[in-house]
This record gives structure tokens, sequence and C-alpha cells, in this order.
């Protein structure tokens, strides 16, 4: 397990410590997370990477207090929130500190709700006056490049892009200190994956601090200052995305950035994943 | 012609091959496609040619008709679609007025097919390897036991470790790269001259889809196998292909040598593609080649 | 919802012969002619101007014993549907929430009501709490629930399990503004075809159980009792049971007409079938054919 190279100089949104999750009944546990360690500072952006089943959306989901945690500690905005019940997990998700955007926009939008009445749910449910609400999403439109027309569709009548945006608006609109993002560019196709990046790129100005979760080293690379690559429930490296990127230690990081889909790909990058394959099978 | 499996297991001959007629195995020449309920042209004139051991690729957006143009050369256009324009030709043959027999005879033996979510594609009730097995009984009239030695032998040929073992499993008990090999598998078993990939690795891990390209070049390059790759990634098709057609809205905004297309890009739609590798993507941080 | 419902021609129809129905249960007893319950010499007389659906074997006015009887029978149904609707729904819907000891005790009892003879239940039940409307529907009703139990249950669960949901929790609504928001909604068109449909199921009950005798005292008219006494004078009135089980079959057709027309217009389904029709409009408002777009 390696430590956090560069801790933010203030307190952190999220410090992760330990963290253990199990699943299955008792005898044949099995285990979801093993030793996780990760701490992110306001307005920072974290890449979380891993593969399927390597334990990326566990994570996010212990994370939001979803998935119980077997051991290990939870800090969120300075509170420990690892033995919250359910009563104290509302208290603490109805300040609006924590939202969460998930994959597939076209699910995550409940089909009957117009996109203002999404967009109005988190400031709603805050106890945020139905006017005020209404004049806050109308302010928030232009952050992630929408327009007030598309106000009173219903999701089935937006593109896969507009419901996406849609889908990091109602997560943004309560002004988190935390956002978790589940892999919010996988179903987009180049255009509108491009016009999402940028919104998320442009947000960070507000000191909101994201976590990106993704199986592609290349979609967080051009938005997270640091990578954490998740491989069988261990982060097995985490560190600034440059280094990551440029000079991966682990052998599974380095099969990944070897396997990663990019326009200048060299023919002995393949002798290299071969090699590296073999090491990890071995 | 020997068959492609017959090919894989004889590794010795393929030193000097492949040999390149210079005949095209798929010719597609300004093919238009419309949607008969609708009264719209949906692919307004898509034109290239194959030749054993290439690659052609087709990078678009979901809705670009890059699908649509696949499923013409198969001759599996969805109901109401047709081709109204233009001709294809299948190892020298054009396939409008084909019947049901000819396609038959043809699809798995000539050109075959693998596409997006494998799972779907194979019977949850049968072990993979008898649905393998199947297609060589159908396609080859060998009998049970040499098919199934043939299936577990095309199971190595496309990477499985433990052939023996996959051959005996249903569909959730393999991960989704071991059924897209699996697919592949019963792709090639038949032999065929061209392989259309159609979003054959979107839904898989990266290293997963790295392990699956790296596989179609192998079989590209041990038997001279034609491929068709169709993305929405420029990167994937990159990665494989010696030519590129970039589609968009149905028409070919930008068509060319691989190489040309990602270094001197004329459409702004291509730029686009290339853009979001150079500005979000790996190529961000990774020093690119130098033009030549 | 409503106006969806009425954008088909076999939800106009439905609601136009329901309403007419529902005229009958509120007016039918002011309309009679005659009193219904008053006998004459002139039994098993055939139509005439006098009486224009005959008598009967106590020489009563038919016709006057159909409108009569029409609001007994309407509303017998209408609790039976409701009883149903309440005593299925809520629980339906909370045993998807309220822990797994709530689901497998609702789920059990359902299964129980599921197993029980209903005419047999309504009989030992009428006989236990005496012999009328009321009761009888509430029983039929409640062994009915089952039905409804199931029907929100499932959808409820369908909708629990979405990304919506869990991302409304993770906003931090509760479990009331999860069921009102995003619940309810999905879970009344599968509802209101469960209701339309038990109002139809709820007609023939009526009409069997008065056809039994029992709901209904006898000299007070309703369709089934109608029909009962007439099937007993065939021989000399073969055509006097046609009206009566008429207005029964046409009710219940009704009713499984509406609650076909709101699942086609409810749902994934209904918007698509709003679509097809969106699309099948703008085709025959183009006179010419889309240009077909010009390629190098």
């Amino acid at each position: 397990m390696s430590t956090d190279p560069n801790p933010g100089r203030t307190a952190p949104v999220l410090a992760v410590e330990g963290l253990e999750v199990h699943y299955g009944p008792r005898r044949r546990r099995r285990r979801a997370l093993h030793d996780v360690s990760l701490s992110i500072a306001p307005g920072e952006t974290v890449g979380v990477i891993g593969e399927t089943g390597s334990g990326k959306s566990t994570l996010a989901r212990t994370v939001l207090g979803l998935v119980r945690a077997s051991a290990g500690s939870i800090v969120i905005d300075g509170e420990e929130v690892g033995a919250y019940g359910p009563r104290q997990w509302r208290a603490l998700r109805r300040r609006g500190v924590v939202q969460y955007v998930f994959q597939d926009p076209l699910r995550s939008l409940d089909p009957d709700l117009t996109v203002e009445d999404s967009l109005a749910e988190p400031l709603l449910v805050q106890g945020v006056p139905r006017t005020e609400a209404a004049a806050r999403v109308r302010a928030f439109l232009t952050r992630v490049h929408l327009t007030e027309d598309l106000l009173d569709r219903l999701p089935g009548e937006l593109s896969g892009g507009q419901r996406q945006r849609v889908a990091v608006a109602r997560a943004l609109v309560t002004e988190p200190r935390l956002v978790i993002l589940d892999e919010p560019v996988s179903a987009l196709d180049s255009a509108n994956r491009v016009q999402v990046l940028q919104i998320l790129k442009e947000l960070r100005t507000d000191g909101v601090a994201l976590v990106f979760i993704s199986h592609d080293l290349g979609s967080v690379a051009g938005v997270a200052d640091r990578i954490a690559v998740l491989y069988q429930g261990e982060a097995v490296e985490v560190g600034a995305a440059a280094d990551v990127i440029n000079t991966p230690r682990h052998p599974y990081t380095r099969l990944l950035v070897r396997s990663a889909p990019t326009l200048h790909s060299a023919p002995a990058d393949r002798a290299e994943r071969e090699a590296l394959r073999a090491l990890l099978h071995a | 012609m020997s068959t492609l499996s017959e090919k894989l297991q004889a590794p010795a001959e393929h030193t000097a091959k492949p040999v390149r007629p210079s005949q095209p195995v798929l010719s597609v020449r300004e093919v238009r496609i419309s949607d008969q309920a609708a009264g719209r042209e949906i692919v307004h004139g898509v034109s290239f040619d194959l030749t054993p051991g290439r690659t052609v690729g087709i990078v678009g957006e979901s809705g670009s008709g890059k699908t649509l143009t696949c499923r013409a050369a198969l001759g599996i256009l969805p109901a109401h679609f047709e081709v109204t324009g233009g001709s294809i030709e299948l190892d020298g043959h054009d396939i409008t007025g084909f019947s049901t027999a000819e396609w038959t005879s043809l699809r798995g033996s000539t050109i075959s097919a693998v596409f997006q979510d494998p799972a779907s594609y194979l019977n949850p009730s049968i072990r993979v390897g008898a649905q393998v097995a199947e297609v060589i009984r159908v396609k080859k009239k060998v009998r049970r036991r040499e098919a199934r030695r043939q299936t577990i032998e095309l199971l190595r040929a496309v990477h499985l470790r433990d052939p023996e073992l996959v051959y005996g499993q249903y569909t959730y008990e393999l991960s989704g790269g071991m059924l897209q090999r699996v697919l592949i598998a019963a792709a090639i078993a038949a032999g065929p001259r061209v392989l259309i990939a159609d979003e054959a690795t979107t839904a898989l891990d990266v290293t997963v889809q790295a392990e699956i390209l790296d596989l179609l070049a192998d079989l590209r390059e041990q038997t001279g196998l034609a491929l068709v790759v169709v993305s929405h990634d420029l990167a994937v098709v990159a990665q494989l292909c010696d030519e590129v057609l970039v589609l968009r809205q149905g028409e070919v905004v930008e068509q060319g040598p691989t190489h040309e297309v990602l270094h001197h890009p004329r459409h702004a739609y291509t730029r686009l593609l290339i853009a979001e590798h150079e500005q979000y993507g790996l190529d961000r941080f990774l020093a690119p080649e130098e033009d030549a | 919802m409503i106006r969806r419902v009425l954008a088909l021609p076999s939800g106009r129809i439905a609601v136009v012969v329901l309403a007419v129905i529902a005229v009958l249960a509120v007016f039918g007893p002011l309309l009679a002619p005659q009193d219904p319950l008053a006998t004459s010499d002139n039994t098993l007389a055939a139509a005439s101007g006098a009486h224009w659906l005959g008598t009967d074997y106590l020489g009563r006015d038919v016709l006057s014993r159909l409108l009569d009887g029409s609001r007994v029978s309407v509303l017998g149904s209408l609790e039976v549907a409701l009883t149903a609707l309440v005593v299925g729904v809520v629980p339906g819907i909370l045993s998807v929430y309220l822990g797994r000891a709530f689901e497998w005790i609702t789920l059990r009892l359902a299964d129980t009501l599921v197993a029980l003879p209903f005419l047999l239940f309504a009989v030992a039940v009428v006989a236990l709490l005496g012999n009328g409307i009321t009761q009888a529907m509430l029983v039929t009703g409640v062994l009915v629930s089952p039905l409804f139990y199931r029907v929100s249950r499932a959808a409820t669960l369908a909708v629990a399990r979405s990304q919506y949901v869990e991302a409304a929790i993770v906003s931090g609504a509760s479990l009331g503004r999860v069921v009102r928001r995003h619940v309810w909604v999905k879970v009344l068109p599968p509802i209101a075809v469960a209701l339309a449909q038990t109002v139809g199921v709820g007609f023939v009950i009526v009409s069997s159980l008065t056809f039994l005798g029992i709901g209904v005292q006898p000299p007070a008219p309703t369709w089934g009792g109608l029909l009962a006494s007439d099937l007993g004078y065939l021989s000399h009135r073969p055509w006097a049971p046609l009206t009566p089980a008429l207005l029964i079959v046409v009710t219940v057709w009704a009713c499984n007409l509406l609650a076909d027309a709101i699942r086609d217009v409810s749902g994934e389904a209904g918007r698509a079938l709003l679509n097809n029709r969106r699309a099948r409009a703008n085709r025959l408002d183009k006179a010419d054919p889309a240009p077909a777009g010009g390629a190098s």
C-alpha cells in the first residue's frame, strides 16, 4: 500500500483509512476492498481506476453510506461516518455535502420527472423553498452548458449527452463539497465526452472535490490531479496523474497504460503488454 | 482452400504467408442505405476496398450509420432498411439479389462478424464449446468428435487458457473478454475471409480490449484474414487499421490511410476526435511520435 | 394520463359506456317509470307500450327493475374494487420498504387469501355478519386484494432498485418523499389497470352472488337477480334474460377496454405508442419524401 504523496494543505474533504469491505454470508465471504487509504483535498480531482470487479464501485458506495464497511475509517468533511446509522446518514446527506453521478444517464434520471423537477429535488430535500430552488436551478444551468428551454422536457426527450449533463447538474446544484462520479463519460460518444469533461474541469474552480471513477485511464487522464489504481480490491498505486502515467510502478498500472487506446501506439507496446500479462497471471 | 482453423493448427506453414492478392475480398461502392418506413436515407454513399490481410476502420458516433453499413455487407439489414444505391461485392460476387440459401452458404465461410455485448449472442443454457462445435459441424460437415477436437484447437487459437475447461462451461461462468474470444472462435470457425468487428471491444475493460485487439491482429497476420473494425473510438481503430473512414450522420467526412488521417485531418469532426485524445486522453502525457 | 386515454378510440368508447352506466347508477331509480316493487296480475307479459321490456313472474315492470337495480349493482362492484385497492396497494408498496418480517407476513397472508374459495367464504361471512350487500362486497374485496398487493409490490420493486431512487436517497430524501415523488407515479398505471379490471370482476361477482341470493334481500332488484329470476321462466319468455345479461357484459367489457387503454398509454410502451402516432402524422403532413442527402 503506497502512501499519499502530497496531502492537501487544508483539511481533506474525504479521508479513507484502512478501509475493508466484505461481501456475502459469513462462510463464503468475499473481499471487495482491502486496506484502501485515500484522501482528497478541496478542489482536487482524483481518478480511481480499476477493471470490473476491482472494487471501484464498492469504494464509491461505501463512501456514500450505501454499503457498510467491515473495518477502517471514513471521514467526510471532518465527520467520522464509519459507524453512522441510517438516521445520521440522512442528516449528513441532507446537508448536501456528498453527491453521486451514475454511469448510465438514461436510468439515473426519473423518466416521469421533467428536467426542472429532477434538478430541484436535491434542493427541496434540503428544505430550500420552491421559488428559491427554481431560481437556483436556472442559475446553475449555464454552468453545465444547458439552456432553459430544456427545463420542461422529460429525460426521454434529451440526447445522451444532455442527460448526463443534467445528471451532473443535479449532483452539483446543492454546491456539495464532494462529488463521486461513477464512469460519467463511459456511455457517451466523443463530442459529448469532451463536453462533460470540459464541464468537470471548469467546476474545479469552485473548490468542489471530485472522485472520478473509471475503468479507462484515458478518460480521467485529462481531468485528474491524482490517480489511484485499484486492482483486486487493493489500491496498488496512488500518485500524481503525470507520474502514474509516465512512470507507473506497479505491473498492473503499467499494463493499463500500455493497454489504453492511444492515437500513436508503438509496436513495442505489444511485447510489453504480453510480458506484463504473463507477470500478473503468474 | 484450407480453412482458418487448419491454418492455425499448422503454424509452420505461415512463415511465407500472408500472400496478398490485389483482388479485394470485400468491395463496397457508393453504398446508400435508406429507412423505407420513414422514407429517409441514412447512409449517403460509403466506399472502400478490402484486400486479404488488410484492415479498414470505420469511426463514428451512435447513429452515424456505421453499423448499418456493416449489416448491409452481411446481408442482415433490419426490417424496412434497404440498400438503395451503389453495390457491395463479396469475393467477386455482387450481393444484391442473393437468395437466402446463397447468404447461408456465404456467412461464416466467407464473411463473419462479432458484435458488442457477447453474452447476448450465446445461449445461456448450452455449454459454449457445444455452440462453437455446432458451427463447425454445420459448416464443415464433420463428425461430433472431430468438431470437438477442432473447437478446442480454435479456443486455444483465440488465446483462451485451458480450452478443454472452457469448452464445458456456460456463459455465466465466463467473463466478458472470454465470451468475446469464444464468439471470435465461432466467427472464424469456418475460415471466413472477412471478419467484421462491430464495437466488439466497447463493453470490455481496457486491458481486455487490448488483448482482443492484439488477438485480431494475430489472426490477421497468421491467416490473411481481412478485418473491418467499427468503433466510436478513433484510437481503437488507429491501433489496428490501415485505412480509416470517419462517418458522421451517414456521410463519410474523412477517408484515407490511418497515418494521414491522424496527422493531417481535414474535417473538423476528425479534429474533434483527435482533440479528445490529445486534450483529455493519455496522449496528453505520452510524447507523440514526430510527424513523418 | 386521462387525456392520453381519451386519445385512443378504445379509451373513448370505454369512457362513454361507463359514463352511461354511471348515469344509470345515479339517476336510475328516479328514471324508473313504475314502482319496481309493485306487483300486478299481468305476469310474464311480452314487451309492450306500457311495459317496454315486459313484466316478470310477479307482474313487475322489468325496465323499472333494471333501472332501479343499477345503483346497487354499480355500487357493489365499486365497493369490491375499492376495498381490494385499499387492502392490497398499501401493504404492497410498504412490503418493499418495511423490512423482512413485514414482507414475509404480508406475502403469506396474500397467499392464504388466494387459496380461499371466495364464494364459500362469502357465504360463511354473510351467515356470520348478516345478509347485506356491504358485508358481502367487503368480504369479496378482501379476497380479491392479493391482485392489488402483487401488482403494486412488483411495480414498487422495479422502481425501488432504480438509480434515480438511489440518487434521491444519496441527496438525503426520506422514504416518504421517495415513495411520493418517484414510486407512486410508476405504480399508478398498473394499479389503474388492475382497478378497471376489478370493477369488471366486481360486476360478475355482485351478479353471481345475487344470482345465489347472497348480498341483496329478495324484493330489491339487481341485474344479477333479474337474470336469475328470468332464467326460471325461459319457456315463457325466452328473450327476457338477454337485457340484464347484455348490461352486465357491456359494463364488464367497457371496464376491460378501459384497463387495456390505460395499459397502452402508460409507461414506456405508452410513450412509444404516442411517438408512433406522432411520426405517422408527420409523415402524412409531408407530401414529398425527405430529400436524399448528397455525399461526396
